[in-house]
C-alpha cells in the first residue's frame, strides 16, 4: 500500500513539492505503478545474481594530473555566481 | 534516398558542393520543421563552417571519409560544446556544455556536419516524444501521428529527409521504437559498445547511443564509426576491432533466426502478420526459423521500470539550480530554492519516475523492488544466453503496434509503458537490437521488425537486416518531406 | 551508579594521491575557488567517473597497516543525498562491498580496537555561508577519502585519544595521507553512548559529526558523556541523533532539521565496474610497506635497549625513526643516539609539526660519526655534547670542530697532575666535601674537565680526586 505519508516522504527525499491538492491523485497513481511493479513478486527467485552487464572489472585511470578547467568555464552556466563561487542567495 | 553512401558519392564526384548540400538541408529544415517539430535547435552557422572546410579539402583534391561532409543531427541529450543542450527539459534551459560528448567529438573529428539538435521526450522518458518541453515531433509518414520516443526528433528528421542520419539514445527502446514508427532503421548497440560520456543520463546501466538512418548500410557505417572504447567511460569497451560494414553481404544461408512466442503475445494482428511474412522472406534467403519460449520476458517490463526509475532518481538529483540550467525565481532559503527549481523545471512524467525510483530504493522497499529486479535482471540475461544456444538472431516486433495518434500517449502512463514491452528486454540484457521497416498497416503507417543479437554481435544482426532490405526494398519508403536526392 | 562510556569512530582521511578519485584534477589543498575543477567533479550532466588506481592502492596499504583483510571483490555504491556541496546529489562511496574488511588498531595497553571495515569514497566541496547566502567551491569535491569505521570498542576518552593518534601515526608512516586535522585531511565522527558499569547492553548512541582536532574530540566526548549520564539519571532517555560540537560554547547540539530526511538509498553505481584486486598486487603492496611504528617501537625496546617511553618518542613520526635508524648504523650504543635525538635535537624541534618534518641541519651520517667517536673512547661525552651543538648550528661535520689532537683520552700521569692541580687550587671545595657536601666533588671534576678541554674521563677523575682527598 502506498500511503499519503509515503508519497510525502519520497517527495521530500526527491526534493520535489507535491501540492496538497495533488497528493491524493499522486498517491493513487503511484499505487497503480507499484501494483504494476509488484508483478515481479510472481517471478521465479533467480539465483544468477547481477553485477554489471559485461562483467567488467578493474577499469582504472592512472594518477596523472590533467589540467583543470578555468574558473570562468566552470562557472559559465551558473545561474548565479559571485567572487569565483557558485552562489545561492538566501532569498531571491 | 539520401543515404550516406549516396551523399558521399555526390560530394566526391562534385555533383554538388558540401555547402550547397548543407544549405539544401538547412532550407528544408526551415520549411518542414514547423510541422515536423523534429529540430529544437538548428546550428546553421556551425554547419556551413564545417561544410566550407570540407569543400576546401575536396577542392584541394584530398580524399574525404565516408561521413565527412555528410549532414547529420544529434538528439538533444548529447553534450555539444557551446551549443545549448537541454534534454528538452525546462530545467536545462540555456545550458551550454563546456565539453563534447565522445560520440560528437568522434564525428566532429571526421567533419560531420551538425545541422542541429533534435527533439525528444524530456530526459528520454517517454514513448511518443510528447513529453518534450518543446512539444512533440510529428511522424513524417502522417503528421497526425506521433514520431515515437524518446528519440522522436531524430526519427522524424531522418524519415522526413531533413537529416540523412542522426544519433539517438536507447534506454528501453528509444531508438528502435521511433525508428519503427517513422519507417526508418534504428540500431541500439550492445551496452558498452559506444561511449556514454557526454550523454545526459537517464538510466546509466541501460542507456546506449546508436544511429537512426535511412538504410541498414548507413546504420552499419555510423556504428563502425562510433563503436570505440573510451577512457572516460569505464563501462565502454568498444567493438574490439570487429567491424560490421564488411560483413553486410555475408551469405545468411543456414542462419538460425529464433522467434520467441512471448514476443508475439498481445501484438496487434497487422504487426504480427508483417513479422511472420518477414520470416518467410528469411526462409526464402535460406535462413532457418526456430520457435522457442522465453517465459521470463513477461517480467521484463516491471524489471525495466524499477531499474530505470531507480537510476533516474539518482541521476536527476543534480538538477538543483546551482551549477547550470533553470533556477526558480522565487524562494526562501536553499532547500526551498532546490525544491522549487525541480518542481517547476521537471515535467510530470519525469517527476513521476523520480518519485517511483526514490520509492523503490528507499528503506524498507529496496529488497522487495530494486534488489529483486536486479536478481531478475540476472535471470533474464541467462535466459537470453540460453536462447542464443538455439539461434543466431532473435526476431521480434519492435513495437506491438504502429504509431499512435497525437495526444493518445499522455493519458495513461501504464498503457504507454506497455508499448515498450518488446524493446526493453534487449536493454535489460545489454544486447544489440536493430529495428528495420517490414511493412505497413492499412493506414499506411510503418511497422518495424526487431533483430536481436548476441552481445557485441552487431555484425550478424546488421548482416541479416541488410539482406532483408535487399530482398524487400519496397518496405523502405520515402516521404514527401525534405531533401529528395 | 557509575556509567561506562562506549564509543566507536568513523574516521575520514584524505588520501595524498596527486589527482582526485574520479578525474584528473589536482588534489592540492587550497587554490583559488573553483580552479581545481572539471566537468566530472562539478557533476555536469553526461560526465562519468573513472576510478584512480592509486586510490585503491593507497586504501589497500591502509588496510594492511591496520591488519585488515583485502576484499576479493569490492564495488562502488551511490549514497544519495541532496546538498549544495555535493555536485551530483550523490556521493560515490562503498556500502555493500567495501575494499577492506576488519582489522584493528592496537593501543599501548595492548588492547585492540577492532575495525568494522575501511571504504573509499569522494569528498564533497566546501560551502561558505555569508549573510545567509551560500558560496560554493568544488575544489575539494572529488578528493579521495578512506573512511575507517571502528567497532564500538572504545571505553574511555584516553583510549579515544590514543586511537586517533595511532591511526594518524600509522597512516602518515605509510605515506597515504598527511592526516592534518586542522586542514581537514583527517576528520572524525564520534559515536558515543553510556551504560551502567557491568551492563552488557549498549545504550542509545548519538553521533558527533566532523570533529577536526583531538582537543575538540576529547572535550566533546566529555561533554556528551556527562550530558547522557545526567539525562539518564534524571529519568530521561537519550535520543539517537546526529550532533554538532560547538568549540566556542563547548556544547553539542542537534543537527536535525525537517529538511533532511535521512535515507541514503544506497545502490550500486552503474557507471563503475567491479574492483577485483589480484592477490599478487596485494602481496606487492605488502612488500612495499615500511616497518610500522608498533613494530619499530618493539624492536627499539627489545633489540636496542631503548626505554619504552623513548621508543615511543622515536617512533611517533616516521622521519625521526628513520633518522634514528640511519644514525644507529654500526654504533655500539643506540641508546646514545636516542639520547642525542631526544635531548639536543628535540630542543630544536619544539612543536609537533617541527618534529614531524624533523628538519635538522645535522645529517644522520654526521651524528653517526660523532657517536662512533664516543663509542671508541676517542672523545668524552661532554665534548660530544658541545660539539653536537656546534654541528646543529652549522650543519658541519664533527671533524670541523674536533681535531686529531683533541682525540684520545688523558693518560694516567696527566690525569693525576690535573687532579692534584684541582685539589690544590680549590681548597674551599675540598673542605666542603670533607664536611659532608658530596656535591662539592663536582666542582673539582669540572675543573679537571675544563683544563683537559673535555678529554678527561669524568668518572676516572672523580675517583682519583676522592683518593687524593682521602689520602691527604
Amino acid at each position: 500500500m502506498v500511503t499519503r505519508e509515503d508519497v510525502e516522504n519520497i517527495a521530500l527525499l526527491s526534493k520535489l513539492f507535491v501540492p496538497e491538492e495533488e497528493l491524493d491523485g499522486l498517491t493513487q497513481s503511484m499505487q497503480e505503478i507499484i501494483d504494476f511493479a509488484d508483478a515481479i513478486n510472481n517471478a521465479p527467485a533467480g539465483n544468477e545474481g547481477f553485477d554489471n552487464i559485461n562483467n567488467l572489472s578493474n577499469v582504472f585511470r592512472e594518477d596523472e594530473v590533467v589540467p583543470s578547467y578555468s574558473n570562468e568555464d566552470i562557472l559559465k552556466n551558473a545561474p548565479e555566481q559571485a567572487e569565483d563561487h557558485f552562489l545561492v542567495r538566501n532569498k531571491e | 534516398m539520401g543515404t550516406i553512401a549516396k551523399i558521399h558519392d555526390m560530394l566526391t564526384s562534385k555533383e554538388c558542393s558540401c555547402t550547397e548540400l548543407t544549405q539544401g538541408y538547412l532550407d528544408a529544415i526551415e520549411k518542414a520543421n514547423g510541422e515536423l517539430n523534429a529540430y529544437v535547435k538548428v546550428t546553421g552557422e556551425e554547419a556551413l563552417a564545417t561544410a566550407a572546410a570540407v569543400d576546401k579539402k575536396i577542392a584541394a583534391g584530398e580524399d574525404i571519409g565516408l561521413l565527412e561532409g555528410v549532414p547529420m543531427t544529434l538528439k538533444d541529450n548529447m553534450s555539444t560544446k557551446g551549443i545549448e543542450t537541454t534534454c528538452c527539459s525546462k530545467i536545462l534551459t540555456g545550458y551550454k556544455p563546456i565539453f563534447d560528448a565522445t560520440v560528437w567529438e568522434t564525428l566532429k573529428g571526421q567533419n560531420a556536419v551538425l545541422l542541429g539538435k533534435t527533439n525528444m521526450d524530456e530526459f528520454a522518458m517517454g514513448s511518443s516524444c510528447e513529453n518534450s518541453c518543446f512539444g512533440g515531433a510529428a511522424n513524417p509518414v502522417n503528421t497526425d501521428h506521433v514520431a515515437g520516443g524518446s528519440s522522436g526528433g531524430v526519427a522524424s528528421a531522418v524519415g522526413g529527409n531533413i537529416a540523412p542520419y542522426g544519433l539517438g539514445s536507447d534506454t528501453g527502446g528509444s531508438i528502435r521504437q521511433p525508428a519503427s514508427f517513422c519507417g526508418v532503421v534504428g540500431l541500439k548497440p550492445t551496452y558498452g559498445a559506444v561511449s556514454r560520456y557526454g550523454l545526459i543520463a537517464y538510466a546509466s546501466s541501460l542507456d546506449q547511443i546508436g544511429p537512426i538512418t535511412k538504410s541498414v548500410e548507413d546504420a552499419s557505417i555510423v556504428f563502425d564509426a562510433i563503436a570505440h572504447s573510451d577512457k572516460r567511460d569505464s563501462t565502454c569497451v568498444g567493438n574490439s576491432g570487429v567491424t560490421t560494414y564488411d560483413k553486410l553481404n555475408n551469405d545468411i544461408k543456414g542462419m538460425k533466426i529464433g522467434i520467441a512466442h512471448e514476443y508475439l503475445d498481445g501484438v496487434r494482428d497487422d504487426v504480427k502478420e508483417a513479422i511472420l511474412s518477414a520470416a518467410e522472406v528469411y526462409k526464402s534467403l535460406g535462413a532457418e526459423i526456430v520457435y522457442f519460449d522465453l517465459p521470463i520476458l513477461k517480467f521484463a517490463l516491471p524489471v525495466y521500470y524499477i531499474i530505470a526509475c531507480a537510476e533516474a532518481s539518482s541521476n536527476l538529483g543534480r538538477y538543483d539550480g546551482i551549477r547550470y540550467g533553470y533556477k526558480a525565481a522565487h524562494y526562501t532559503g536553499t532547500h526551498d530554492m532546490i525544491c522549487r527549481t525541480r518542481s517547476e523545471g521537471f515535467g510530470e512524467e519525469v517527476k513521476r519516475r523520480i518519485l517511483l525510483g526514490t520509492y523503490v530504493l528507499s528503506a524498507g522497499y529496496y529488497d522487495a523492488y530494486y534488489k529483486k529486479a536486479q536478481n531478475l535482471r540476472g535471470t533474464i540475461v541467462s535466459a537470453f544466453n540460453k536462447a542464443f544456444e538455439q539461434c543466431d538472431v532473435i526476431m521480434a516486433p519492435t513495437v506491438p503496434m504502429t504509431a499512435f495518434e497525437k495526444g493518445r500517449a499522455v493519458s495513461d502512463p501504464i498503457e504507454t509503458y506497455l508499448t515498450d514491452i518488446c524493446t526493453v528486454p534487449v536493454n535489460i540484457a545489454g544486447l544489440p537490437g536493430v529495428s528495420v521497416p517490414c511493412g505497413f498497416n492499412q493506414k499506411g503507417m510503418p511497422i518495424g521488425m526487431q533483430l536481436i543479437g548476441k552481445s557485441f554481435d552487431e555484425a550478424t544482426i546488421l548482416n541479416a537486416a541488410h539482406q532483408y532490405q535487399k530482398a524487400a526494398p519496397e518496405k523502405f519508403t520515402n516521404t514527401k518531406w525534405g531533401v529528395q536526392l | 551508579m557509575k556509567y561506562e562510556l562506549v564509543s566507536g569512530f568513523e574516521t575520514h582521511i584524505e588520501l595524498a594521491t596527486k589527482t582526485k578519485i574520479f578525474c584528473g584534477c589536482t588534489t592540492q589543498f587550497g587554490g583559488d575557488p573553483n580552479t581545481h575543477c572539471c566537468p566530472v567533479c562539478i557533476g555536469l550532466p553526461g560526465t562519468l567517473p573513472v576510478l584512480n588506481r592509486e586510490v585503491v592502492r593507497f586504501a589497500i596499504k591502509a588496510g594492511l597497516a591496520v591488519h585488515g583483510q583485502i576484499a576479493e571483490i569490492a564495488k562502488m555504491d551511490r549514497k544519495n543525498y541532496c546538498y549544495p556541496d555535493l555536485s551530483k546529489a550523490y556521493q560515490i562511496s562503498q556500502l555493500y562491498a567495501p575494499l577492506i574488511i576488519g582489522g584493528y588498531v592496537e593501543l599501548s595497553s595492548g588492547k585492540k580496537i577492532r575495525l568494522h571495515h575501511i571504504h573509499i569514497e569522494e569528498d564533497a566541496g566546501k560551502l561558505i555561508h555569508r549573510h545567509g547566502d551560500t558560496y560554493v567551491d568544488y575544489n575539494r569535491g572529488g578528493v579521495p577519502l578512506i573512511e575507517i569505521v571502528s567497532e564500538p570498542d572504545i571505553r574511555s576518552i584516553d583510549e579515544a585519544r590514543e586511537y586517533v593518534e595511532r591511526l594518524q601515526q600509522v597512516m602518515r608512516y605509510i605515506g597515504i595521507s598527511d592526516c592534518k586535522m586542522q586542514e581537514g585531511s583527517m576528520r572524525c565522527d564520534v559515536n558515543i553512548s553510556v551504560r551502567p558499569e557491568g551492563s552488557e547492553e549498549f545504550g542509545t548512541r548519538t553521533e558527533i559529526k566532523n570533529m577536526n582536532s583531538i582537543t575538540n574530540i576529547t572535550k566533546a566526548m566529555e561533554y556528551e558523556y556527562d550530558r547522557q549520564v545526567d539525562l539518564i539519571e534524571s529519568g530521561g532517555k537519550v535520543v539517537q541523533e546526529t550532533l554538532r560540537y560547538d568549540d566556542v560554547t563547548g556544547t553539542t547540539s542537534s543537527m536535525r532539521s525537517k529538511e533532511d530526511a535521512h535515507d541514503y538509498r544506497y545502490f550500486r553505481d552503474p557507471d563503475l565496474v567491479t574492483i577485483n584486486v589480484p592477490r599478487e598486487e596485494v602481496e606487492e603492496l605488502r612488500a612495499e610497506m615500511p616497518e610500522l611504528p608498533a613494530d619499530k617501537c618493539r624492536r627499539y625496546i627489545d633489540d636496542c635497549g631503548i626505554p619504552e617511553k623513548d621508543a615511543q618518542l622515536l617512533t611517533k613520526y616516521r622521519r625521526i625513526s628513520e633518522y634514528f635508524d640511519e644514525a644507529c648504523d654500526g654504533v655500539k650504543s643506540p641508546k646514545t643516539v636516542s639520547n642525542f635525538i631526544i635531548g639536543q635535537m628535540f630542543r630544536r624541534t619544539e612543536t609537533e609539526s617541527d618534529k614531524e618534518v624533523f628538519d635538522i641541519a645535522t645529517t644522520p651520517a654526521q651524528l653517526n660519526e660523532l657517536v662512533k667517536l664516543l663509542d671508541s673512547g676517542k672523545i668524552r661525552n661532554n665534548l660530544a655534547k658541545s660539539t653536537l651543538e656546534k654541528m646543529l648550528d652549522t650543519g658541519k661535520g664533527v671533524l670541523e670542530f674536533i681535531s686529531e689532537s683533541d682525540m684520545g683520552g688523558v693518560d694516567e700521569g696527566a690525569l693525576l697532575e690535573l687532579c692534584k692541580n684541582a685539589v690544590e687550587s680549590n681548597r674551599k671545595a675540598v673542605e666542603d666535601f670533607l664536611s659532608g657536601k658530596e656535591k662539592a666533588i663536582k666542582a673539582l671534576v669540572g675543573n679537571v674537565m675544563k683544563n683537559s678541554r673535555g678529554k678527561a674521563d669524568a668518572m676516572a677523575a672523580e675517583a682519583k680526586i676522592k683518593e687524593l682527598i682521602e689520602n691527604s
